[in-house]
């Protein structure tokens, strides 16, 4: 038997033929050189992020504390290409490994988010479940009006993400230290933002989020 | 170049090769008992200092002692390293190509399609009685299932009507089908070519280079012992020089081999002495080639610093307005540039302290390894996340069109966010992300990234660093290959000219690998992956520049899904944004073996 089915359809070579044409070339181009406006600059999405987290965690019932918080930043593009100037901000709030695996964490804090968000407005624009072997992986995701995303996945670990969409970027002494939600100990060897504070992060200040960290992080990993 | 052919190779007893680099290990076994004998009984028995003390005596010991080192070297290097090893790996590579035409070939006859043409570019095509079951209205069974068809069993009935108005369809279903079995044809014979002539080069430059015995003992001796020892001592750098320069023919595996045979001092010396010789070499481990790398990189921004100094000194004494200010000046922009792209990199995989800088990312925290760089071109960064020689999990990322030494701190970005993703989802693994920006990459959509030879240009080298991570890494170590945009046509290349050696390829927003189906690429097609989002002009490539689309069904291997960005905008680059989560899920999963 043949191992492939018949060559594609060709309205894709049709559309192909199109994209070659020089009106739609510079198109492309003229929006390649022209990036949308952002919202935010990097350094104003930070405190609005975090606020975002913090809400939910609010909404978290019988919470246990996250593990760690991680600021990280994506390329961010136009026209298909990343472009200089512009990034994606993705905060990531990390539960430890015990907790990740709960039913509370993994089940629950999904129904009640999916719930939360959708009370409030925002979008949920995944709400995903995969079998493994071993474990079932939950996703979901919602936009908030302003563009910034929420993403609660229960993977290997569960996590709860924030990201920006493209902001552009900021002088690193432009950007302020924002104190972790949810139990992470601000300036502390889990709160890993030092790529933006290399004078040090301030630890002495209270976390946004009431709730205790946890009393040890001996067999977190 | 190699002349096997596609009957010779289908014919070739892979178990004698195999066999005889066997019988190449136990002749060094045998010989290195020899040796230790001649030590043991000789120099330290019969001819000991206790039995006979004399200068002669002393110069015969050592003489003797000097023979025996030669030779126990001249066994690892050549009898073991070189000969057995290129035997092993030239059977593995052979092998592995002969089961491909073992399924290959049979397809082939079974269609009625005909191999034809030179060796090194076979083409399929249509068998004179295929044209004729074409042409006389009873094509093949299998034609007309293709093409949805019933096949015509009697004279001029419905079916035989319905096949006469589809012959053009017939006909370029069974072409389209031919060209797909060349594509991967030509792709098992350039491996097999590839592997072939690499063989060749090992064995020849052995031959080419034959090493030199300790001078004989006589009145003479004395004279030339000093220069023998000299050339010992100093045979080691040559040899390292001769990897590094890419004339010593051998292979990561052998590179990893002569490596790990040398003494720590010999190591230490080299990384040390001739970092140049350590940092780019694939299949000298991560830990070595980070700490030559970052040496490297320490020397050219400081190089670069004198230069610039030079360059603005010169300036001052020309004339603004001449042609050569206008270069000199253009001139020292470049360096300047090179040295501000240099620092950006260095000061991101670097502490304040000097120290390797660790990653953000979830715990355990992984260092930045620095396995390459380089300011030709565009530029050339290949960084690790985490260390890829003890990972369980090792995701090599090669980035498109527009990737340059400027732009790899934010590739960086990308790289550690799949890293972060690979360790969320599976943290009871030890998981490593590399950024491969080891090639010039097209500057631009049009013209460039529509050309093939920056593919072609990447392809040996996306080869040897494949094959030295897998020399250094752990034996079962998942490797992943990763493409965005003209990555995977530089990926798709390399698998197809070359030989990858990687577990999973994953080609995401591809303009096209190369060729027309999975089956070419030498991996599993149950493991090469596409994804390409519904709003990614890249999917309207047409064919003719770089082949089929590898998220089409017709290219065979699996596709996963990719959410798009917003409607009205170019989603080319959105798989790691915060519209894709669907995607970076799935990809964290192929990378740690969950798929």
């Amino acid at each position: 038997m043949p191992r492939r089915p018949p060559p594609g359809p060709l309205w894709r070579k049709a559309l192909a033929s199109l994209a070659s044409l020089p009106p739609v070339r510079s198109i492309v181009e003229h929006l390649m050189d022209n990036p949308p406006e952002p919202r935010y600059t990097q350094a104003e999405a930070y405190a609005p992020m975090e606020a975002a987290a913090a809400e939910a965690v609010a909404a978290l019932p019988d919470f246990p504390g996250f593990k760690e918080r991680i600021w990280s930043e994506l390329p961010a593009t136009s026209g298909g290409i990343d472009v200089p100037g512009f990034t994606i901000v993705e905060i990531t709030y990390v539960f430890s490994l015990p907790d990740s695996g709960t039913p509370l964490v993994r089940e629950t804090y999904v129904d009640v988010l999916r719930e939360h968000w959708t009370s409030l407005g925002y979008t949920v624009t995944r709400d995903a479940v995969k079998e493994k072997a071993g474990r079932t992986d939950r996703s979901l995701v919602a936009i908030r009006p302003d563009g910034i995303a929420l993403w609660y996945w229960a993977a290997g670990h569960t996590v709860l993400r924030v990201q920006s969409g493209p902001v552009t970027v900021s002088e690193p002494e432009a950007i302020e230290y924002v104190p972790p939600s949810g139990g992470v100990m601000p300036g502390g060897r889990y709160d890993k933002v030092a790529r933006y504070f290399p004078g040090g992060i301030p630890a002495d200040r209270d976390a946004v989020d009431p709730f205790d960290s946890p009393d040890s992080y001996e067999d977190d990993l | 170049m190699s002349d096997l052919t596609w009957e010779r190779l289908r014919d070739l007893d892979c178990g004698a090769i195999r066999a005889l680099g066997d019988t190449w290990k136990s002749y060094v076994e045998q010989q290195l008992a020899h040796t230790d004998r001649l030590r043991a009984e000789v120099i330290d028995g019969h001819l000991s200092a206790e039995h006979f003390e004399s200068d002669t005596a002393t110069r015969v010991r050592e003489q003797i002692g000097m023979t025996a080192d030669r030779y126990e070297d001249d066994l690892s290097d050549y009898a073991s390293t070189r000969i057995a090893t290129t035997l092993f790996e030239v059977a593995d590579a052979f092998e592995k190509e002969q089961n491909e035409l073992k399924e290959l070939v049979p397809l082939i006859d079974q269609h009625q399609f005909d191999i034809e043409g030179p060796h090194h570019e076979y083409d399929v095509n249509l068998s004179g009685d295929l044209h004729r079951a074409i042409l006389t209205l009873n094509p093949p069974q299998w034609l007309c299932d293709m093409c949805g068809v019933q096949k015509p069993d009697g004279f001029w009935d419905v079916d035989t009507i319905k096949v006469l108005f589809n012959g053009v369809d017939l006909y370029g279903t069974a072409i389209g089908l031919a060209g797909q079995y060349q594509d991967w044809l030509r792709a098992v014979m350039s491996r097999a070519h590839d592997a072939d002539d690499e063989a060749a080069a090992a064995l020849a430059e052995m031959r080419e280079n034959p090493t030199e015995l300790p001078p004989q003992l006589g009145a003479t001796y004395d004279d030339l012992v000093d220069d023998y020892k000299q050339g010992v001592s100093e045979e080691v750098a040559d040899e390292a020089k001769s990897i590094a320069e890419g004339t010593s023919g051998m292979s990561p595996e052998q590179v990893n081999q002569w490596w790990e045979g040398l003494s720590e001092t010999e190591r230490q010396a080299l990384i040390e002495e001739h970092p140049e010789w350590v940092g780019p070499v694939d299949g000298i481990p991560t830990e070595s080639r980070d700490t030559a790398n970052r040496t490297l990189l320490d020397n050219q921004i400081d190089g670069l610093g004198v230069q610039i100094a030079a360059k603005e000194q010169a300036l001052q004494g020309m004339d603004p307005d001449s042609d050569e200010y206008e270069r000199a000046k253009e001139e020292l922009d470049d360096l300047k540039q090179d040295e501000k792209d240099l620092a950006k990199l260095q000061g991101r995989i670097t502490d304040d302290d000097g120290t390797p800088a660790l990653a953000e990312g979830p715990e355990p925290k992984q260092p930045y390894y620095l396995l390459g760089f380089g300011t030709q071109d565009s530029g050339r960064a290949i960084v690790s996340v985490g260390d890829p020689d003890t990972a369980d999990n090792v995701n090599t990322f090669v980035p498109g069109t527009t990737a340059d030494l400027g732009s790899a701190t934010g590739i960086l970005n990308r790289v550690e966010t799949m890293q972060s993703d690979a360790q969320l989802a599976a943290p009871g693994a030890s998981n490593a992300t590399v950024m491969w920006l080891g090639y010039d990459a097209p500057d631009t959509i049009v013209p460039e990234a529509m050309q093939e030879r920056w593919a072609d240009g990447a392809s040996d080298d996306l080869e040897r660093f494949t094959r030295g991570l897998d020399a250094t890494g752990q034996p079962d170590t998942n490797h992943t290959l990763t493409g965005h945009s003209y990555g995977t046509t530089v990926i798709g290349h390399a698998a197809t000219q070359d030989g990858v050696n990687a577990d999973n390829l994953v080609f995401v927003a591809s303009p096209g690998v190369g060729t027309d189906t999975a089956s070419a690429l030498g991996v599993d097609e149950d493991n090469v992956w596409s994804t390409t989002n519904s709003l990614d002009p890249i999917q309207l490539s047409p064919d003719v520049l770089h082949g089929a689309n590898p998220a089409d069904d017709d290219f065979g291997g699996n596709t996963y899904h990719s959410d798009t960005g917003a409607w009205n905008a170019n989603n080319h680059s959105t798989y790691w944004d915060d519209t894709n989560m669907a995607g970076r899920e799935t990809l964290a999963d192929i990378a740690t073996g969950q798929r």
